[in-house]
């Protein structure tokens, strides 16, 4: 642990090449936290006043119980670089320059921010959140599990946050001691991780990217071996320095020779290309070898061969530790050789990007408005002393009930203590007075674990806590003193709220408590949503069983404090059409005197993946966004060109097109009829839920001459019926949200997974052994709706080995017309609309289509 | 002046009548149009006349104590375009011939009171009639603040009610309710769909009761609702005016 005063802490933040800024993903259950706990008992900054009050991350009573992370933490490291390894620091902007003596030297302390983030699927919103505000994320895989479905998912939302990766192996002990893997297998082991590692990332980016080269390498150093949780790791770097001096080359042409088809022949004393008999890997000879040979001698207590290897490699043992023997010994050595915390440490400040590194190419993602205006130099520039641009990731509860601090990133600029500045949120639209306050902020503060120091100002390029927005933000927003500043972009979720279910106060007159505490709840988590339906029920909505099971908990037992009845979970379904509309559809408006003329059609395959994705996007310029959409789905570009908008909410997979040829006033009227779209896409028809994929083309309107008589009050609720009528006759379908499922186990325990999915509707279309393990993989695609209790059906027919990971995937059409009594569609509108509270039954078409 | 005052049974046009008055201007006789007797439905739909609530206007001339003349709707809207002109089966002709028989038996009447807001629409029709029948046009509302307007009405003593709903956020519910109690919720419908305050887009009919200038008030004994279109986003609905007595002030 590293002591410091807050003045101290302040000075590091001007270095802005000096700091890291990463998070740490994983899996589930690979070890992040473990390994997070070595750094920070390695490197951690507390405050002086603090010191004493030691730990950091999982501090929540429910995190240490169930032993999952389950919100984000933040935590500030410090180390200093040994002065012989400043050389492998490259790159202009990864350090700052001092001047001692008179000569001019990089500056070797370095100022590393690091959140720890989830692993378990439901909370992947706060991986997001933690991703936005860093710049390099440590993913950490176990090497025994292999890559895992958790694995992907967040590090393809780093690399398309532009994140650079660096790769920990982690669990090497369980590889060593549990599965007794030969050098060889765990070096094949090794390398097919790196090579699955290397396909998401050429998947989802690649290495011409504004990035640079962002592959994984062990011989460049960016991929480290270890175990967290006995305090040990390395990368190439360490060995090849051992044998640096040896063989009289440079440590990083060594490296080049530790990793890969590297041969080395122990007569000849060369290096090939090529195997003979004589030679051996690199990796294996050099690197493993020895591990081996520690691990042997130890575990089998051979005592003085492990008397002269701790005499070899320069381990000093203390008193007590002499005396130790077996797997504790095995700790104290292999956490004395190779400690954790240096290897770590040192790979971060190598090969992360610093903040002035990173946002060079970060800008262009992050902000969105001009790419020339004065926000977007100064956050490329990373300029402390440009306008201040903060991007408000996430809300973190505070001790005092209710209130929250602001979590986010300083882009450029600086935000101070006492300033005032312009809060815009999600729904800002600059030039625009809505979503948009000019408030003072109160307090700046530094957040360090839970504990909070005061601070008088954070620069550019550091994590910083606000005190006093909460009021004014739901979940996030953009913090600028540049009064033409447009929004720094919202964060995408790899993960949507489609688990939802009703809460009401057990005791009614605790009403008002439960609304206040379901906006605190709102608050605290980066994407549960919490729906005050018109009917009085109050939905949460999230991302899993899991996941709702503990925004229930904070709800009951922090936000609202009073009992709480619950539902049980009910999934979301999207409504969407599965033809064209058998006609074009006419409405009235109330007064007679004004028609639309729409139909409605599904949209091609894959586009409104794309729209949810981002790839089409509404902020997009019109004229490109023609082109991908007529050349990916063959739209036509004039009328690609005339999309209207998307909706609900502005940017859902719906679109909205003009496809009408000369028709006067239409532009009078636009406003209202994308009203009453962004309505019916909203609320469809069937029951309430959100549309999805559906295409909505506005072929003729004819309006009353007189702009009085076609104002919204008149439009808006045509639109509306228009666009219901068209769902209507285009043969309405719904959507149910499917999972994908990844279950580790033995093989024994396959067959008990393949009955208990059948039962549910799941199929199986993956079944892989795990490479040099007696583990089995199992990936099938289960329907939300029938996920309920999944994990403790499974657990009880495969005798507790099978672990499933669940994952929103994608939507599916539920077979069978909606409108047809007796399908199973139709009975879940039915039961959704009599929730909701809806009239019964879905209204017939006349009450939509008028007659000409 | 000498007016002839156009009565629709509707807030607007009686309200105008009361500015008339406090203008000085004096008024002789009035004037409506009602939908035919054998017409299918009360509501015609027009583009230019408020056809519910004709059943009450029968009782306007012996509440004011004035003649009052009237006439079918025969025509239709015909010509549907911004500008007007003289268009043979138009529903403005018969407003038209309607004047010509007031000015028949009142040949002093100078001016023609009308009770149009915003609709140029309508204002425009009024304003080629009178010029063709040299007459002069009285429009006190025109572009006026609607929510200070419906206020202002309330104030002056004018009792109307509801009996036409068109509009989104409207529905049964609101039909029988008086001015003052709607007013709130048409300031809410207003943030929120841009809908007219004083339902000058046809958002909703009303029928006044009692106003000043009436020397007894309309009392409705009998109603029935008739839906006029269903739908659950913004239905149509009006009241039929089955029974009602004059009574005095």
């Amino acid at each position: 642990m590293v002591n410091f005063t807050v003045d101290e802490i302040r000075a590091l933040m001007d270095r802005k090449r000096n700091i890291r800024n990463m998070s740490v993903i994983a899996h589930v259950d690979h070890g992040k936290s473990t390994l997070t706990d070595s750094l920070v008992s390695k490197a951690g900054i507390i405050a002086g006043s603090k010191a004493g009050e030691t730990r950091f991350t999982d501090t929540r009573k429910d995190e240490q119980e169930r032993c999952i992370t389950i919100k984000s933490t933040a935590i500030s490291l410090f180390f200093e670089l040994e002065k012989k390894d400043l050389e492998f620091v490259k790159g202009e902007n990864q350090f700052e320059t001092v001047e001692v003596d008179g000569k001019k030297e990089k500056y070797n302390g370095f100022l590393i921010n690091l959140i720890d983030s989830p692993g378990h699927v439901d909370f992947s919103s706060e991986v997001t959140a933690a991703l936005r505000v860093t710049d390099g994320a440590l993913v950490v895989v176990d090497c025994v599990s292999g890559v895992c479905v958790q694995t992907e998912t967040v590090l393809r939302q780093a690399i398309a946050e532009r994140i650079k990766p660096v790769l920990f192996m982690n669990k090497m002990d369980r590889a060593l001691l549990e599965l007794q893997l030969g050098a060889e297998e765990l070096f094949q082991t090794f390398q097919r991780i790196v090579e699955n590692i290397n396909v998401i990332i050429a998947t989802y980016g690649d290495d011409d990217g504004p990035m640079g080269p962002i592959m994984v390498d062990p011989s460049i150093g960016n991929v480290g071996f270890g175990s967290g949780l006995h305090g040990w790791a390395f990368t190439l770097k360490q060995f090849a320095e051992m044998y640096a001096g040896k063989f009289g080359v440079q440590v990083d042409k060594l490296m080049k020779n530790l990793w890969g088809d590297r041969f080395f022949d122990l007569k000849t004393k060369k290096w090939s290309s090529t195997q003979t008999d004589e030679s051996k890997r690199g990796f294996c000879q050099f690197v493993l070898d020895p591990i081996f040979m520690v691990f042997d001698a130890v575990m089998n207590i051979k005592k003085d061969k492990t008397a002269a290897l701790v005499e070899k490699l320069g381990i000093k043992l203390a008193n007590d530790e002499k005396d130790l023997e077996g797997k504790p010994l095995m700790k104290v050595f292999m956490r004395k050789w190779l400690p954790a915390g240096d290897t770590m440490l040192q790979m971060i400040a190598f090969h992360l990007p610093s903040p002035v590194t990173a946002q060079k190419y970060r800008m262009e993602m992050l902000y969105e408005g001009p790419h020339d205006d004065e926000a977007a130099v100064a956050i490329k520039t990373c300029d402390p002393n440009g306008p201040l641009m903060m991007y408000i990731s996430k809300m973190v509860p505070t001790s005092d009930k209710g209130r929250f601090y602001a979590f986010g990133r300083v882009f450029s600029g600086k935000v101070a203590t006492g300033m005032k500045a312009r809060i815009q949120g999600p729904n800002y639209v600059p030039g625009k007075k809505e979503d948009l306050y000019e408030k003072t902020i109160q307090r700046t503060i530094l957040m360090m674990g839970r504990f909070i120091e005061p601070i008088e100002d954070i620069p550019s390029g550091n994590i910083a806590g606000l005190v006093g927005v909460d009021q004014y933000l739901v979940k996030g927003g953009t913090i600028t003193t540049y009064k033409d500043a447009h929004n720094m972009r919202v964060m995408k979720f790899s993960v949507s709220p489609v688990v939802r279910v009703a809460v009401e106060a057990k005791n009614p007159a605790d009403l008002p408590k439960l609304v206040e505490g379901l906006k605190r709840l709102a608050k605290s988590d980066p994407m549960v949503q919490c729906i005050f339906e018109e009917s009085g029920e109050h939905i949460i909505a999230g991302a899993g069983e899991l996941h709702l099971e503990i925004c229930l908990k904070d709800l009951e037992e922090d936000h609202a404090c009073i009992p709480l009845k619950k539902s049980d979970p009910v999934v979301s379904y999207r409504e969407t059409v599965q033809s064209e509309s058998n006609q074009i559809c006419l409405s009235k408006s109330p007064n007679k005197h004004n028609r639309l003329h729409c139909t409605a059609q599904p949209m091609p395959d894959g586009l409104a993946d794309d729209i949810e994705g981002g790839t089409v996007n509404a902020r997009d310029e019109f004229k490109a966004r023609a082109k991908i959409l007529a050349e990916k789905y063959e739209y036509d570009v004039t009328e690609a060109r005339k999309i209207w908008c998307f909706g609900p909410d502005g940017t859902g997979p719906n679109l909205l097109m003009d496809v009408t040829k000369g028709v006067q006033y239409l532009n009078e009227i636009k406003d209202s009829v994308v009203a009453g779209f962004q309505w019916a896409t909203r609320e469809g028809v069937l029951s309430d839920e959100n549309m999805r994929g559906v295409r909505f083309n506005v072929h003729d309107v004819t309006l009353h001459a007189d702009a009085i008589h076609r104002g919204g009050g008149q439009i808006i609720p045509t639109a509306r019926r228009v666009f219901y009528a068209s769902v209507l006759t285009a043969e309405p379908r719904l959507l149910e949200p499917v999972y994908l499922v990844e279950i580790q186990c033995p093989e024994a325990a396959v067959g008990g997974i393949y009955g208990v999915l059948n039962r549910r509707r799941g199929h199986v279309f993956e079944e892989s052994q795990v490479t040099g393990t007696p583990m089995f993989v199992v990936k099938a695609y289960l329907p939300v709706n029938e996920s309920f209790g999944f994990t403790a059906d499974l657990r009880s027919n495969t005798g507790g080995q099978a672990f499933p990971q669940c994952v929103f995937d994608h939507w599916q059409v539920l077979p069978g017309d909606p409108l047809e009594a007796g399908t199973k569609p139709n009975q879940i509108v039915l039961d959704t609309r009599k929730r909701k509270g809806l009239k019964e039954g879905v209204p017939a078409l006349d009450n939509y289509l008028d007659k000409m | 002046m000498q007016v002839v005052g156009l009565i629709s049974g509707g807030k607007d046009s009686c309200y105008n009548l009361m500015c008339a008055v406090r203008e000085g201007h004096q008024i002789v006789a009035l004037a409506n149009l009602h939908p035919p007797k054998d017409a299918k439905s009360d509501e015609l739909d027009s583009y230019m006349y408020q056809s519910v609530g004709a059943d009450g206007v029968e009782l306007y001339g012996e509440a004011m104590q004035l003649p009052l003349y009237r006439r079918e709707i025969t025509g239709e809207p015909k010509n549907q375009k911004s500008d007007y002109e003289k268009t043979d089966g138009d529903e403005v002709e018969d407003l038209f011939e309607l004047l010509c028989e007031v000015k028949k038996h009142h040949p002093e009447v100078k001016g023609v009171s009308a009770g149009a807001i915003l609709s140029s629409y309508q204002k425009v029709r009024v304003e080629d009639i009178c010029r063709r029948l040299d007459l002069v046009p009285l429009c006190f509302l025109w572009e006026r603040e609607q929510n200070g307007l419906l206020a202002e009405m309330v104030e002056n003593g004018l009792d109307a009610i509801l009996i036409k709903v068109a509009a989104i956020g409207l529905g049964e519910q609101h039909l029988g309710k008086t001015l003052s109690e709607m007013a709130p919720i048409m300031k809410v419908l207003q943030d929120k769909y841009g809908v007219h305050p004083c339902g000058e887009g046809g958002e909703f009919e009303s029928f006044v009761r009692d106003c000043p200038l009436f020397k007894k008030r309309i009392v409705i004994d009998e109603t029935e609702t008739v839906t006029h279109q269903d739908d659950p986003i913004a239905p149509v609905f009006y009241l039929r005016l089955k029974k009602m007595h004059l009574e005095d002030k």
